[in-house]
């Protein structure tokens, strides 16, 4: 592993980080509510010390695969701490911890805040929020694979380890490419959803940031009430639309952008289909049957925003689900688990896992009626490797088991079980809300300095998808190879 | 007619045999000269020693006036080549063996029509078929489509106390007036009869008859056989007969088991069949097949690479209790042995692809052609020309060979069964079983 090749990956990206903090001080110059000056000087100093360290490093020769797991781990956190800049420098937050957690909670897009009151923020940090999230979507590093070249082959290695899924797959031949064109879907979505929001009567600052919060499965509202604050209808909807299509794999968009739509022979897609409309019903069926709603079109409209919203991990709240029935409020607590499909920008285990989980399972009924079969796991019509089968069954089971340990650290700092269990799965699936004292209407800046380092922990371990990071406490991966001579 | 062979194996040996018997002339180009010896000493044939692949052999062997080549080789690429040879020195019909479902169909870098081959055949998946129309046709030994599988011929073994049995073909012909039925042969100790009107039928005959296709499924209990649909087969063995059989079992939506002692190859029939179920495990491990229930299986077939297995695997799934039970054989001399061990049919993809071929070199006048397990004898379809010798007669006053007969006669959507004063019209299409001494005679008939 050679650190100085890390270092001048990781120090390059915070350059990119900075250039977006300048367009937020930008936006704070526009509106001039005075915040302007604060992200400039966060933007200054992310700059100078990113550029520096770039500047005196040097990239030579390939990439290992460790080195692409350190450059990712490094580069997320390095981008959390500066970008929890702007908060301090402007004067939004005053503890440091706070500020480091909402910035991993802006780029990991999981949505939690420490604020309790957004609407007073001036206009440049609220944009710095959702920008934080509309990076941390597509991921920051596939942004850079796209526009500089420089990283080569080796630039694949990192794809690999940001992109959410068991195996990402390639548009083009050149990562470049397909790395271009992934961003270009992107943006092309959040255009349009800005475009709805505006006919929906949104204010143009209030488009783009739910635009930019939808996008990412983030969830960041500039508002108190979340989405519940927009008292429409039809923006309800259109959030509803594009949280779904959000969580929907990119390649298949871009696929029906460029005349082939493919999404009906996807299996993954029909799967998570099928749970969100599943679960919609269910929750519909149940608060229908509790007659706490009026009208059928705002109780299956609530019961699809939700169910969506957590389903693809945005965290959007349209409706406080805490006051419904247990019964709905469960359906919404497995929801948690099951997160976007792979290539997404949902977090969670993502369907792909649950539906191969599944499979496998059934496979492994079977085998006990035939005990000498040979049995295939498959999707559609193509047989999943048995290596990928494994790393999913450990993926899933090292999900849970996190989930659990922050459970237990976040009870032993003296939370009540109920918060505890939610805010770590949450946290883990970069949902945001949870239940208890992090529920639909709450926040998390009751919470002590060392329950948000944990809980940033295991946003950033969420979202590189638990190998990458976990890797990099593996001994093993700070052993130099030694050569026999 | 100058018909030249490639390949004296067993397929290209049987078919030289069948065809100089016929008065064709027939050169034999074949590599290993030791078999070449071997044909040429039991064949009337000339047989030339080399790769039928190249230039100096093929025309040693008089490609440039030979109206007919047959590549059959067990090389798919040997014959590849000397089929667009053949076709560059205006060979008029070019029939080619090719096994390897990458050289045909969508897969194929050239045509078919490009590679200047006029018939493809391939020997497993042939078979497969083949074997699919036998299990589908619950009892029979053979199940042969004619006009355009309007009609089939159908063999089959009758059973102790069925209700045939017995009976003399008058009496059968009764019995069955308000159906097409004709019987056409009587298989008995190995030896095949053209039945007459007091030709008794006994238990443990094969018989041959031809019915309309919508009648097959009354035939069954004649024999004494309890009909029945075809839900589960058991395929032992994956060999690419098995892993055929398998593909058209599952887009016929028939459920469907295939067992295969070699692991890799398991996993490969798992990648390939998706909704067949795949077991690692030997054909002839009876404890096993009891548990996965071939107790139950309406078909059972046996289609591992060897003889034996399939021979004791077909024994041990009969003995299980399996309906019906197919052995696929590949030794000619082993196919007589079927009836006697009480397997209820054989396929074999050589003698199948000696059959597609020969139908295919008797077509012009000559519509359809089958040959039939345990017997030499032969089905032919004929089309009826203004100016066949039979054209306008009634049968009774044609001198027809002895050991052939007229089965049907189609003319238009009618299914006629002859009797002597039918007449023979131009444009009829007449099916005739016919023993191969008799088969030259009945050509120059409809000729």
């Amino acid at each position: 592993m050679s650190l100085a090749r890390v270092a001048n990956v990781v120090g390059l990206l915070q350059v990119f980080v900075s250039l977006s903090m300048f367009l937020a001080a930008g936006v704070g110059f526009v509106y001039g509510d005075g915040d302007a000056l604060g992200i400039l000087l966060a933007a200054v100093v992310t700059f100078f010390v990113g550029g520096f360290t770039y500047g005196i490093t040097m990239f030579e020769g390939e990439l290992t695969p460790r080195e692409g797991f350190a450059i990712v781990t490094m580069a997320w956190t390095a981008a959390a701490a500066f970008g929890a800049l702007p908060y301090l420098f402007t004067g939004a937050l005053d503890s440091p911890v706070a500020a480091f957690f909402e910035a991993m909670s802006g780029f990991t897009t999981t949505g939690a805040t420490v604020f309790t009151d957004v609407e007073a923020l001036p206009h440049g940090v609220l944009f710095w929020r959702s920008l934080t999230q509309w990076l941390g979507g597509m991921g920051i590093i596939v942004l850079v694979i796209a526009v500089l070249p420089y990283l080569g082959v080796g630039g694949m290695q990192l794809f690999k380890a940001e992109v959410p899924g068991p195996t990402p797959e390639r548009l083009r031949p050149r990562i470049t490419q397909t790395a271009k064109l992934l961003w270009l879907v992107y943006v092309g979505l959040t255009a349009a959803e800005t475009a709805l929001y505006l006919i929906g009567g949104m204010s143009f600052f209030d488009a783009v940031n739910h635009s930019f919060t939808t996008l990412a499965t983030g969830g960041f509202s500039t508002r108190n009430g979340s989405m519940a604050s927009f008292d429409s209808g039809f923006i309800h909807w259109v959030t509803i639309i594009f949280m779904y299509l959000a969580g929907v794999n990119f390649s298949l968009h871009f696929r029906a952008a460029t005349g082939r739509p493919v999404y009906f022979r996807d299996h993954e897609w029909r799967f998570y289909t099928y749970i969100v409309l599943l679960a919609a019903l269910a929750i519909a069926a149940v608060n229908l049957a509790s007659g706490s709603y009026s009208g059928l079109e705002p109780t299956v409209r609530d019961a699809l925003f939700q169910a969506t919203s957590i389903t693809t991990t945005t965290g959007f709240v349209s409706a406080d689900y805490e006051l419904w029935l247990p019964g709905a409020q469960m359906v919404l607590f497995a929801l948690f688990f099951v997160g976007g499909m792979a290539g997404s920008t949902g977090g969670g285990m993502k369907t792909m896992r649950v539906l191969l989980l599944i499979k496998q399972t059934a496979i492994e009924l079977r085998k006990h009626l035939h005990p000498r079969a040979v049995l295939l796991t498959r999707v559609g019509d193509k047989t999943v490797k048995q290596e990928v089968l494994a790393n999913v069954t450990g993926f899933v089971i090292l999900y849970l088991l996190l989930c659990l340990t922050g459970a237990i650290v976040l009870g032993f700092l003296g939370m009540d079980p109920l918060t505890a269990i939610a805010a770590s799965i949450s946290s883990i699936g970069n949902v945001g809300p949870g239940f208890g004292n992090v529920g639909a209407t709450d926040n998390y800046g009751w919470m002590s300095d060392t329950a948000l380092v944990v809980l940033s922990f295991f946003m950033l371990v969420g979202r590189l998808e638990i190998y990458t990071v976990l890797l990099l406490f593996h001994p093993e991966t700070w052993k130099a190879r030694r050569s026999f001579h | 007619m100058k018909v030249l062979i490639l390949g004296a194996g067993e397929v290209g040996f049987h078919l030289a045999k069948r065809l100089s018997e016929e008065n064709q002339d027939v050169i034999l180009i074949e590599s290993d000269p030791e078999r070449a010896e071997f044909a040429s000493q039991q064949l009337d044939v000339i047989t030339v020693v080399g790769n039928g692949a190249s230039l100096p052999i093929l025309e040693k062997a008089g490609i440039s006036n030979a109206r007919m080549l047959l590549a059959v080789t067990s090389k798919d690429e040997v014959n590849l080549i000397a089929s667009m040879a053949a076709k560059k020195f205006g060979v008029e019909h070019v029939v080619a063996r090719i096994s390897n479902p990458e050289y045909y169909g969508k897969g194929s870098v050239l045509s078919q029509e490009q590679m200047g081959i006029d018939l493809m055949i391939n020997p497993e998946r042939e078979c497969a078929r083949e074997t699919f129309d036998l299990l589908r046709s619950e009892i029979a030994t053979d199940v042969v489509p004619f006009a355009g599988g309007r009609i089939h011929l159908v063999g089959l073994r009758i059973k102790e106390g069925a209700p045939v049995v017995g009976k003399t073909m008058a009496e059968l012909a009764a019995d069955l007036h308000d159906h097409h039925y004709a019987t056409v042969a009587i298989v008995r100790d190995g030896e095949t009869r053209i039945p007459r009107a007091e030709s008794k039928v006994l238990a443990g005959d094969q018989l041959y008859m031809l019915t309309p296709t919508t009648e097959i499924a009354d035939i069954a209990p004649l024999a004494g056989y309890k009909s029945f649909g075809l839900r589960r087969v058991m395929i032992a063995g994956g060999s690419a007969e098995g892993e055929y059989l398998a593909e058209i079992l599952e887009e016929e939506g028939v459920e469907c088991t295939i067992l295969d002692i070699d692991r890799r190859r398991c996993l490969e029939l798992a990648e390939r069949l998706p909704r067949a179920l795949v077991l690692h495990a030997d054909a002839t491990d009876l404890e096993l097949l009891e548990m996965e229930g071939v107790a139950g299986v309406d078909g059972f077939v046996a289609a591992t690479s060897s003889d034996e297995t399939n021979l004791l695997s077909s024994l041990l799934a009969k003995t299980a209790g399996a309906h019906k039970v197919v052995s696929l054989v590949h030794k000619f001399e082993y196919l007589r042995l079927v009836p006697r061990v009480g397997v209820d049919a054989s396929v074999s993809p050589r003698m199948s692809t000696v059959n597609a071929i020969l139908r295919y070199v008797r077509r012009g006048h000559v519509v359809t052609v089958a040959e039939l397990t345990g017997t030499d004898a032969e089905t032919i379809e004929y089309g009826v020309g203004e100016d066949s010798e039979i054209a306008g007669q009634a049968i009774k006053d044609v001198h027809f060979p002895k050991n052939a007969v007229i089965g049907t006669i189609l003319r238009g959507d009618e299914i006629i069964l002859p009797r002597g004063d039918d007449k023979v019209l131009p444009g009829d299409d007449v099916i005739v079983f016919a023993l191969p001494d008799a088969v030259p005679e009945v050509e120059r008939l409809f000729d």
